[in-house]
């Protein structure tokens, strides 16, 4: 990851960025960069924006102004061309959201085969394989509803994989697992971060942002008001309101 | 008249006037289903003069008696030089009605589905046509299975407005009529089509409820 910090345009690029709900400012001149292979936290109280911010990058949240780049070329506002932007970002949700009438395999090889135009055989073959390395290949001919939380998310981290993504963004992808479901889904994460793979990852897991994070980005109230490594971050916050946030979750 | 004399004079034009509903059920369901579909994918598309004319097309039909709208297009549509054969203007009365009920069940249908799904199809890089066709309408039919069961028996039921105009061969209920007007048929003649009718409901209901467990989503 050291190595690819230095490379040129950054994946994601976002520049001065607003966004209003009626009155309330949701987010507030945020600018954020980053870099191939850079693994990215965002960790702040609830209604900070995080989430908001996470669903701007791949505008299923729309912004009122500034600018969103991936990989150098700015984010179109709809049609074909916003789609096929979409289909190189990976995006996995708090609530899993695979598609409920459609098997696990067909889960992970729709996009595949109706974005990509790849072969049925070809697709299969590539989502047994994805399937397999989220460890959940024996699953493949089930539906989402007879599979477990963790299972289930570990099958969208693979749907996302299937189109070969640019960056993956997680949306608090453990918030809606059991306790014993968590670690099974930040193990895939832990991996796909140590392969490289660009991440935005917002989420309230503290001890696995520590370890996966290149970069910590502390939000509050629509605005980023930290950017460090989790080492500086976790051991010495700039700011008040990050230290009260520190210590409002180290206390249980 | 008794039943049996009633059938084996009158039989073999019961027979015929009973497949004559099945035709006319089976043409009108099949074209009120497709039309259904696309007004519905008319109604979510982003496209507002699409979704105003599909809504539109919904209130007219769905708020307008079957027997109204067969006078309109009998008596009404030679005025504007177009003259349908009669069984024409039945199919269309029977299709345009159930058509707008198609469409707001599978409205209906379509809020089993979380919206969640949508935004993950979406981020796959699938178009609007794409989430519709491979997300939204297969799970939007298979959660309105019942509902369309319904709305095939009361499309078969619709088809009765037939007898208000000289059909050939005629459909279960203008069979009634001509009995009547031919021999003393009385009640008797009636309860024969409605023991048909029954019948029919009894089995479209029977097998509605076969396909509704068989391709439910489990969730």
């Amino acid at each position: 990851m050291a190595q690819a910090t230095q490379t040129g345009t950054p994946v994601i690029e976002l520049r001065h960025v607003d966004k209003h709900y009626g009155q309330l400012h949701v987010l507030k001149d945020i600018n954020l960069s980053v870099k191939k292979g850079e693994v990215v936290v965002i960790i702040g109280p609830s209604g900070s924006g995080k989430s908001t911010l996470c669903r701007t990058i791949n505008r299923l949240e729309t912004i009122d102004s500034g600018e969103i780049l991936i990989d150098g070329q700015p984010l179109p506002k709809e049609g074909r061309k916003l789609a096929e932007l979409r289909a190189q970002v990976g995006m996995v949700f708090q609530q899993f959201n695979l598609f409920a009438h459609k098997t696990i395999l067909d889960n992970v090889t729709i996009g595949p085969r109706e974005v990509l135009k790849k072969s049925k055989a070809e697709a299969e073959q590539e989502a047994m394989q994805l399937l397999k390395r989220v460890g959940v290949d024996s699953q493949a001919s089930k539906v989402p509803a007879q599979l477990s939380g963790g299972q289930q998310q570990r099958v969208a981290i693979a749907r996302s994989l299937a189109m070969h993504p640019k960056a993956m963004l997680f949306d608090e992808p453990t918030s809606a697992l059991d306790p014993e479901m968590i670690g099974e889904v930040l193990a895939v994460m832990t991996e796909l971060a140590s392969e490289g793979m660009t991440m935005v990852i917002v989420t309230h897991e503290m001890n696995f942002a520590k370890r996966v994070a290149d970069r910590i980005i502390f939000m509050d109230a629509g605005a980023i008001l930290e950017e460090n490594t989790p080492e500086e971050f976790f051991t010495n916050p700039a700011t008040q309101r990050a230290r009260d946030f520190l210590e409002s979750i180290q206390a249980h | 008249m008794s039943i049996s004399e009633l059938l084996s004079q009158f039989g073999d034009k019961y027979l015929l006037a009973l497949i004559t509903t099945y035709k006319l059920t089976i043409c009108s369901f099949g074209l009120a289903l497709i039309i259904g579909v696309i007004i519905t994918v008319m109604r979510i598309s982003p496209i507002t003069p699409l979704k105003v004319v599909a809504d539109l097309y919904v209130q007219i039909f769905r708020n307008i008696p079957g027997a109204s709208l067969l006078i309109v297009l009998v008596y009404a549509l030679p005025y504007l030089n177009i003259v349908l054969s009669y069984y024409t203007c039945v199919l269309t009365a029977t299709t345009l009605i159930p058509s707008a009920f198609c469409s707001e069940y599978l409205m209906s249908g379509m809020n089993t589905i979380s919206p969640g799904q949508i935004e993950a199809s979406r981020s796959l890089g699938m178009t609007f046509m794409q989430t519709i066709r491979n997300v939204v309408l297969p799970q939007a039919i298979r959660s309105s299975v019942l509902p369309l069961t319904n709305l095939m028996v009361s499309t078969m039921l619709t088809t009765a407005i037939a007898s208000q105009v000289p059909l050939n061969p005629m459909e279960l209920t203008g069979i009634v009529s001509y009995i009547n007007t031919h021999a003393v048929g009385g009640i008797t003649a009636f309860v024969i089509s409605a023991f048909l009718y029954c019948g029919t409901a009894v089995i479209i209901g029977q097998v509605g409820n076969l396909i509704d467990r068989k391709v439910r989503i489990l969730r």
